[in-house]
C-alpha cells in the first residue's frame, strides 16, 4: 500500500515540525473533501500537537433544512411523482411522527419512486424518459454543485422536470462564525457591511483552510474577507495531500508571523476570477436570498433560490407546497443529534454522546452520520472512536 | 479527467481506467481539446487544469482508497 502521506507532502511536514510553535492554533476546513483526506490520511497525528484541525460547515446535505427533506419524502409518495437526488440525501433523517417514512429511502421502501442520481444531466435524463411523470430533483449542493445546476436549466430542462432546490453558498456561513453578520446585512461581501468582528477566539478558529472547488467556480477572491476584514491567516487547498499540508505551512506560518493574507495552494484549479461561465449561469438563474440551515438558523446571503422567470421549475411552486408553514414546524435535528455543532465546528463527532453509539453509519441519527461529506461518518469511516485518538 | 474526445459541449473522459460522459457546458470560455485535463463534478467539467494536478489528484484517490480499504477491513 503506498503511503497515504507522499514524498512532497512530508517535506512540507518537515517544514511545519520546523515552525516555532507557542500556543494552540486551531485550522478550520469548510469542505467534506478536505476533511476526508485530512481524515483518511491520518494528518491529524502527523501535525504537531499544537495544531487543532477543525472540521467547520463542509457538508451541504448535513445542512439541508430538515423542512426540505420533509417536503422531498412527501412528494416521492404522490401518484405520478418521481423524485431523484444524490444518492447521500435517500438516507438523511426527518424528524416525523413514528409510523411515517423518516428518510426518502423509507418513502421508497413505502411504495414511493425514488431514485438515486450521480448528477443534474441525470435528472434530465430521467425526465426526457419519463414523460407522463412528474420529475422533482431535490438538489442539495454548495456552489460546485449549484453551477452545474444552472448548467441543466440553461440547456433546457424537460417540461415535466422541477426542481426543489436546497443551494447553499459556502462563504456566509464562515462570516456568520466571524459575527460579520451582527450588524445590519445588505447585499453583498461582508466587508461592505461588516459591523465589528469577532476575535477568532470566538469565532473558534485561528486559520481558515477555504474550500479549493468552491474557489474554481467563484474565484479564490470570495475569500480575501477572512483576512482582511478578521485579520485571520487563510490559503485556498484543494484535496490533494500536498495541497492541504501547503495550506496548513501557509496558514501556521502566518499565524506565527502575525500576518494575515490569503494564499493560493491550489492556483491551477482555482484560478483568479474562478470560472466565469458558471458566474454567469447561476446569475442568470438564481437570486442570492438568506436561507435557513439545518440546526443552524438563517444564515443572511447565504443560499440560491430560482429566479422569478424560472418560477415554473419550482417544486414548491409546482406542487403549492407551504416550506414556511414546514419550517415553523420543523423539529430540526433528530432528538440528542448535535449535528449543528459538528458542522460549525463546535465540537469534534466524537464529542457526541450517540457518536458510534446510537449512531453509526449502519444505523444514522443525524444527517452528519449519513452523508461522505459529513464530519462524523469520515470520521467513523477512518477509524476515529474516541477523543484521545483525534 | 482526461478529455478523449468531444462532441459538441459532450466529452468522453478517463481517469484510472474509468470512462464516463462529461458535460463541457461550464467551460465555454475555454478551448478544451482532447488530452486536456478537466476537474469534473457531478458530470460537468468545472475547471481546466495541468497535467501534473491531475495526477496528483489521482494519487490522492488512490491513496484514499487504499486507506478505506484498510479501514473497512480492519
Ligand atoms: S454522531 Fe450522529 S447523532 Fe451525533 S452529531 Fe453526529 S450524526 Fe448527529
Amino acid at each position: 500500500m503506498p503511503d497515504p502521506v507522499n514524498a512532497k507532502a512530508k517535506a512540507w511536514l518537515a517544514r511545519i515540525h520546523a515552525l516555532p510553535f507557542k500556543g494552540r492554533v486551531r485550522v478550520m476546513n469548510v469542505c467534506g473533501g478536505h476533511e476526508r483526506t485530512i481524515s483518511m490520511s491520518g494528518l491529524r497525528s502527523a501535525l504537531p500537537e499544537a495544531v487543532e484541525l477543525i472540521a467547520g460547515p463542509g457538508c451541504p446535505v448535513c445542512i439541508c433544512p430538515e423542512e426540505d427533506v420533509h417536503a422531498a419524502i412527501g412528494l416521492s409518495l404522490r401518484e405520478g411523482v418521481t423524485l431523484v437526488a444524490f444518492g447521500d440525501m435517500l438516507r438523511v433523517p426527518a424528524n416525523v411522527p413514528k409510523r411515517e417514512p423518516r428518510s426518502l429511502e423509507a418513502a421508497r421502501a413505502a411504495g414511493g419512486d425514488v431514485r438515486p442520481i450521480a448528477g443534474p444531466r441525470e435528472a434530465a435524463a430521467i425526465a426526457r424518459e419519463n414523460p407522463s411523470r412528474e420529475v422533482v430533483f431535490f438538489a442539495a449542493g454548495f456552489e460546485t454543485t449549484t453551477a452545474p445546476i444552472a448548467a441543466m436549466i440553461a440547456e433546457g430542462v424537460p417540461k415535466n422536470l422541477s426542481i426543489l432546490l436546497s443551494a447553499r453558498r459556502t462563504w456566509p456561513a464562515v462570516a456568520m462564525l466571524l459575527g460579520a453578520f451582527s450588524g445590519k446585512v445588505e447585499t453583498g461581501f461582508p466587508s461592505e457591511n461588516a459591523t465589528k468582528q469577532k476575535p477568532s477566539e470566538e469565532a473558534g478558529f485561528d486559520a481558515l483552510i477555504a474550500p479549493g472547488h468552491v474557489s474554481a467556480i467563484m474565484g479564490p477572491e470570495e475569500w480575501r474577507f477572512v483576512p482582511e476584514e478578521h485579520n485571520i491567516p487563510s490559503a485556498v487547498a484543494g484535496f490533494e495531500v500536498d495541497s492541504l499540508v501547503m495550506g496548513f505551512h501557509s496558514v501556521l506560518r502566518q499565524h506565527l508571523e502575525g500576518r494575515a493574507f490569503l494564499d493560493n495552494c491550489y492556483a491551477n484549479v482555482a484560478k483568479p476570477g474562478g470560472n466565469p461561465t458558471a458566474q454567469r449561469l447561476i446569475a442568470e438563474c438564481f437570486d442570492v436570498v438568506d436561507a435557513n440551515w439545518r440546526g443552524i438558523g438563517i444564515i443572511p446571503q447565504s443560499g440560491f433560490a430560482l429566479k422569478p422567470e424560472l418560477e415554473r421549475l419550482d417544486a414548491v411552486r409546482r406542487f403549492g407546497l407551504d416550506n414556511e408553514a414546514a419550517r415553523k414546524r420543523a423539529g430540526e435535528m433528530p432528538p440528542g443529534c448535535d449535528c449543528a455543532r459538528v458542522v460549525l465546528g463546535k465540537i469534534r463527532p466524537n464529542e457526541c454522546v450517540l457518536y458510534g453509539k446510537a449512531c453509526t453509519p449502519r444505523n444514522p441519527v443525524g444527517p452528519c452520520m449519513v452523508s461522505d461529506e459529513g464530519a462524523c461518518r469520515i470520521w467513523w469511516a477512518s477509524g476515529l472512536r474516541h477523543g484521545a485518538e483525534a | 479527467m482526461r478529455v478523449m474526445e468531444r462532441d459538441g459541449f459532450v466529452a468522453r473522459c478517463e481517469a484510472m481506467g474509468i470512462e464516463r460522459s462529461v458535460s463541457l457546458f461550464l467551460l465555454q470560455h475555454e478551448s478544451v481539446e482532447p488530452g486536456d485535463h478537466v476537474m469534473v463534478h457531478v458530470g460537468y467539467a468545472i475547471q481546466k487544469m495541468s497535467e501534473a494536478e491531475a495526477k496528483s489528484i489521482w494519487d490522492t484517490f488512490d491513496e484514499m482508497f487504499d486507506a478505506e480499504e484498510k479501514a473497512r477491513n480492519a
